[in-house]
């Protein structure tokens, strides 16, 4: 590479520099601190592990976006693309004797090969928390709770949390004994919520009217409790009710903690990594075109690594976040020192605790 | 307010025509004027003319709430926005043609839009390759507006394919020999067999559709519904 082309950075990186990286660091420092109030610790895993420990975490699909290389012994390693693989196999292995439950958040950079897109680069920082070793409501409340207290605490009131399940969709899907590829292509219609295609599709899917009378349903559930009350009307199978029940629990408590104008019941979200179980929400915040969180249940993921736990967590996309806050930065005040009178003077401010400037 | 992506040129027109039976008027001079953004009579949505290429991407930044474009579209730029509502007009295929006679057996049209699904939910096509297209050159070069949905249907067939990514007049190509297929909207066909072309295989169906930005489906939910069951209405 020639001395002029250094300049150039490979698409998808980017370099953080002065008041910008201060604002950073202020924005992850207020969220860790949202997180440690609620008694997690934090977890610094690291930048590359073996690339099998992603791809049992991410599923198939999203695998082609890990950067994968190959170290001297010949392993494949990845550098990492989501914290949430990692965090699974260090809980079911060096923890695995830990008392439960085990809360976790972490901080720092993942890197995906995809577009860069809203905000978002190729090497980005996520922010996260990770739950393991309760299952039922009161985790995923707790976790609920703490995505809105981040919002709250970085000054945001106008944001939405999306709460889904996936039990709700794989109820209904588990009695029509489809194919894969066609519960992929009916996952593809609903997930773009478009109706014609549906129509399409159901024409050519052996379903009774009364399934197909709920998959037309499915993008349309959205709203507030009386969405869950409108789906109770269609379903009947026991996964299903069962996550009706669970999301209409977690409604009333946010209703009791005057929370649920924030939160909007999605049985239309089926989107998401392979590994996600039970409930599933995106936080979207007004007048930004793209998600600024998003996470859920996902009981079998540390079972894949030796230790059956279940596990519930959330991220927070740094860069999006970025887009609508600028946090407060406190302007330091420096002493400028000569240096020609020696470094005494310099010293002796630093002792105390000043900043200083040297004059050269 | 919502802003609504619109497309300039062919699609403009059915656009407003459609968006003022819902009752949502622009100004007469909106198609004439060189101003690119518009507010509609009653303030409540303001418009944006963009090239019909960039509705999809202007939608899923969140730049527009909402926005009209062709299938077509929006498959190519692979954007990831909801596409609640098939609105009905700017009907086309997206084929694959060559010269006429030039596959070794000529394709059935008939039978090739029989057997093909009209409306996949995705490109993942697994279905044979068209007689004919079997023992054909190694790699076979493709001319076409649509490179990504050309690269998808030809990988999902595992044929090794060049692909001349050209912007109009793409019936030419295969005439003057810079490419031995292309990959193109049809209408009625018309062009094609103008130009001594026939369909070798229908991609998929294509027409237009109301665009919707995923965030802005849940913090400005109640426009937004608002939006689509008027356009709803309209359309059936």
């Amino acid at each position: 590479m020639s001395a002029a082309s250094y300049a150039q950075i490979p698409p998808g990186t980017q370099i953080v520099i002065g008041r910008a990286a201060r604002r950073r660091r202020v924005l992850e420092r207020t969220i860790c601190s949202v997180f440690e109030g609620w008694s997690y610790e934090e977890i610094i895993p690291p930048i590359f592990d073996y690339y099998d420990v992603f791809v049992k975490g991410m599923g198939t699909g999203p695998e082609e976006q890990i950067y994968r290389f190959i170290d001297r012994e010949g392993n494949i390693l990845a550098l990492r693309p989501e914290f949430t693989s990692l965090v699974a196999k260090t809980v079911a292995t060096r923890l695995a004797s830990s008392p439960k439950p085990i809360r976790l958040y972490y901080s720092g950079e993942v890197l995906r090969f995809e577009k860069p897109k809203g905000g978002r680069q190729r090497e980005f920082a996520q922010i996260g928390i990770e739950h393991y070793g309760a299952s039922g409501k009161t985790a995923d409340v707790e976790i609920l709770l703490i995505a809105v207290e981040t919002f709250q605490r970085l000054g945001i009131q106008a944001f939405q949390i999306n709460l889904g399940s996936v039990d709700f969709f794989g109820g209904i899907v588990d009695r029509m004994e489809l194919p894969a590829d066609r519960i992929a292509e009916l996952k593809d219609v609903l997930n773009v919520k478009d109706r014609s295609g549906l129509e399409a599709l159901l024409e050519r899917l052996p379903l009774g009217d009364r399934r197909k009378k709920i998959l037309r349903a499915v993008p349309h559930l959205t709203g507030g409790k009386a969405v869950i009350a409108e789906a109770r009307e269609l379903v009947r199978n026991p996964r299903s009710v069962e996550a009706l029940d669970h999301l209409e629990e977690i409604y009333s408590i946010f209703q009791r903690l005057d929370l649920a104008q924030h939160l909007t019941i999605d049985l239309g979200e089926i989107r998401g990594f392979d590994y996600y179980s039970g409930i599933l929400f995106r936080a979207y915040v007004r007048d930004l075109g793209f998600e600024v969180a998003s996470g859920g249940r996902y009981d079998g993921l540390s079972g894949a690594f030796g230790e059956d736990l279940p596990a519930v967590g959330f991220s927070f996309s740094v860069d999006r976040l970025e887009q609508i806050v600028t946090p407060e930065i406190a302007e330091v005040e420096a002493a400028s020192i000569d240096v020609d009178d020696g470094f005494d003077k310099a010293l002796q401010l630093r002792r105390s605790g000043k900043a200083v400037r040297l004059c050269l | 307010m919502l802003v609504i992506a619109l497309c300039k040129g062919r699609f403009l027109e059915p656009s407003l025509d459609l968006l003022m039976q819902a009752g949502i008027r622009f100004p007469e001079d909106l198609a004439s004027s060189r101003k690119l953004i518009f507010n509609s009579d009653d303030q409540r949505f303001r418009a944006v003319l963009v090239k019909p290429a960039d509705v999809p991407t202007y939608v899923e930044y969140g730049a527009a709430d909402a926005g009209i474009a062709g299938r077509d579209v929006v498959l190519e730029s692979g954007a990831d926005v909801l596409q609640p509502l098939d609105l009905k007009f700017g009907y086309c295929k997206i084929a694959v043609a060559g010269i006429n006679g030039q596959a070794e057996e000529k394709p059935r049209v008939s039978e090739v839009e029989q057997n093909c699904d009209p409306h996949p939910a995705r490109l993942q096509m697994t279905r044979p390759l068209p007689e004919g297209e079997r023992d054909s050159k190694p790699t076979i070069r493709v001319a076409t507006k649509y490179p990504h949905i050309t690269m998808d249907y030809y990988n999902a067939r595992g044929i090794p394919v060049e692909i001349i990514p050209l912007s109009g007049s793409i019936e030419l190509a295969p005439l003057i020999g810079l490419a031995d297929r292309i990959v193109d909207l049809v209408e009625t066909g018309r062009t094609l067999k103008d130009n001594g072309l026939e369909i070798v295989e229908v991609i998929t169906d294509s027409s237009a559709r109301l665009l919707i930005n995923r965030a802005g489906y849940q913090t400005k939910r109640e426009e937004v519904l608002r939006l689509i069951q008027a356009l709803e209405k309209v359309i059936r």
